[in-house]
């Protein structure tokens, strides 16, 4: 049994592609733009032209697809959930019935809504997970601080905020191998997690998240130590060992991302 | 309760670009009351090896039966199984959760659905097992354990479940001298007396020399011996090729055999090899 398996968000798969290249503040804007386009566009249309676009990036970034749809597994019971309550909880007037049972009703414009929605959070997933998988955790907090930078001077502490973010990302897959780990100590003490009902498995839970709490603020309490022990006081006269230049695969992407905003904008339009 | 491994290979992150292969090949067999040492580098496969016998890894390939049960049936009745061969984890802070010790133990026997009679009397049994006085630690914080006391509170949990065959996963980690031997005293006793299946995995030479009876050392995911101790500990140098070296006192009775005095090297416990010494020493005195 490996709970880490499936989980693709915070990991970082080495490589030496244009996409690993890029300078991360080029990266981090693309997705943002991405991430706001997919918020915008709702039409199958569109969607179909940002599948084939994301292909691409999976692609060239030497990403097997099989494994950037990994992470996804874990999330199909929520996206169902999510789908059918869009489909029998969406009411609008002039929307057709086209299905109906007990005192549910599904209209098309629920089924519509619903599929939007789910797209929506599956390439919103893959987005983030594509510039994970492709920056380091090193050149996230780098260029991340960079963009947030102007922020300083109405006195947000920048630095402080996107080391806990990315302290944050790592986490999750340090956690998960610790619940790896517990789980595995219960289920050798005879917990069956996958018998009885909803309750009863429900309940098994409770056992597993106290020491996993325990343990997450004891690592932290030790991140702490270790970090202060290495003379980190926060963002204050920190300077950079690799500082961020952008450069010509910068450059394309821009352009590229243009061309594909543009592309976007008209058929939200058209 | 035999249990017997044929063919297992395993990979971590299997189909993923992060694959890594841990287990080749391995096959092995471990009989009732055996007490077996498993000991390898850290990252050699150890604990994924071992975590195939109770089922909490079913194998990729290959096949792994306890007590001519596969465990990769989809039929196994493997809650059952894991009562049987019961596993103590290398860190108790992941295995421990209750608020209580005395909760803590009842934790396995609960599970099995035993009326609270006899959860008691198997948490009461089980404490004296390890060593822990009843009416002092029954209702004692957890985060008030020592690291030793955490351990029998581990093992005593595990215990609670009468399992046939215990798997102890390097439960020595980080203890202080006098504590690791409070330990090894438990297991020797549970083997001796209540003639529980032992399987003790370690990257210590000195503890495994102490307990076990026959060693399996694993290198890189395989088996590299597979052998009685005195076999094995005759190869210093192909142990030293691993990465393992020889128990301390050991490598120093082979050494002084070399150098002609009177010790046999092939002697295994601590206590024979200084006894050996110190006869070394007094003929020498009484000759000058």
């Amino acid at each position: 049994m490996e709970l880490t398996k499936n989980i693709t968000l915070g990991v970082y798969l080495p490589g030496n592609t244009a996409v690993h290249r890029m300078d991360p503040r080029t990266k981090i804007i693309a997705s943002t733009i991405l991430i706001v386009i997919l918020l915008l566009i709702n039409s199958y249309q569109a969607y179909g032209y940002f599948l084939i676009f994301i292909s691409v990036i999976i692609s060239s970034a030497g990403i097997p697809p099989g494994y950037a749809l990994r992470g996804l597994k874990p999330m199909l019971p929520v996206l169902v959930l999510m789908w059918v309550f869009q489909l029998f909880l969406h009411s609008s007037p002039d929307a057709e019935i086209i299905f109906s049972w007990w005192i549910f009703s599904a209209t098309d414009a629920g089924l519509h809504l619903g599929n939007i929605i789910t797209l929506r959070v599956l390439f919103l997933f893959t987005v983030t997970t594509i510039l994970t998988l492709t920056t380091s955790i090193v050149s996230l907090t780098d260029g991340l601080e960079s963009l947030l930078s102007p922020l300083k001077r109405i006195g947000l502490p920048t630095q402080e905020l996107v080391m806990t973010m990315v302290i944050a990302l790592r986490f999750v897959l340090i956690l998960a191998e610790e619940l790896d780990k517990i789980v595995k100590a219960q289920m050798a003490r005879g917990v069956a997690f996958d018998r009885g009902n909803f309750i009863q498995k429900t309940r098994k839970i409770f056992p597993v998240f106290l020491p996993l709490f325990i343990n997450a603020f004891r690592r932290a309490e030790d991140l702490i130590v270790a970090m202060e022990s290495r003379s980190y006081t926060g963002g204050r006269g920190r300077t950079k060992m690799k500082t961020l230049h952008m450069g010509r695969v910068d450059i394309v992407c821009i352009l590229i991302m243009l061309l594909f905003t543009g592309l976007m904008i008209f058929t939200i339009f058209a | 309760m035999p249990i017997e491994v044929t063919g297992l290979n395993y990979s971590y992150k299997k189909g993923t670009p992060f694959e890594k292969k841990v287990l080749y090949d391995v096959n092995l067999q471990i009989e009732d009351g055996d007490i077996v040492g498993i000991i390898g580098p850290t990252q050699s496969g150890k604990t994924t090896l071992a975590q195939h016998f109770n089922a909490l890894f079913i194998p990729q390939s290959g096949v792994v039966k306890v007590d001519g049960i596969n465990t990769a049936d989809k039929n196994a009745d493997l809650v059952k199984l894991r009562h049987k061969v019961g596993y103590v984890f290398q860190n108790p802070d992941y295995q421990l959760f209750a608020s209580s010790v005395g909760e803590d133990i009842s934790f396995g026997p609960r599970n099995q659905g035993l009326p609270p009679g006899d959860v008691t009397a198997r948490v009461n049994e089980a404490m004296a097992q390890v060593g822990l006085d009843y009416d002092t630690f029954y209702s004692r914080d957890i985060f008030a354990l020592s690291g030793g006391q955490k351990r029998r509170t581990a093992i005593a949990g595990v215990l609670a479940c009468k399992p046939k065959t215990l798997v102890l996963d390097d439960i020595t980690a980080g203890l202080d001298p006098r504590g690791r031997d409070e330990i090894l005293a438990v297991v020797k006793k549970l083997h001796s007396e209540k003639n529980i299946t032992i399987i003790y995995i370690s990257n210590s030479m000195d503890e495994v020399a102490e307990l076990a009876e026959r060693v399996i050392v694993i290198d890189q995911g395989r088996i590299a011996f597979n052998d009685l101790k005195i076999n094995i500990f005759n190869k210093p140098e192909k142990l030293r090729d691993i990465g393992l070296e020889l128990p301390e006192l050991m490598a120093l009775a082979i050494d002084l055999h070399q150098q002609g005095f009177n010790i046999d090297p092939a002697l295994l416990k601590f206590d024979e090899i200084l006894l050996s010494i110190l006869d070394n020493l007094h003929d020498g005195q009484v000759r000058e």
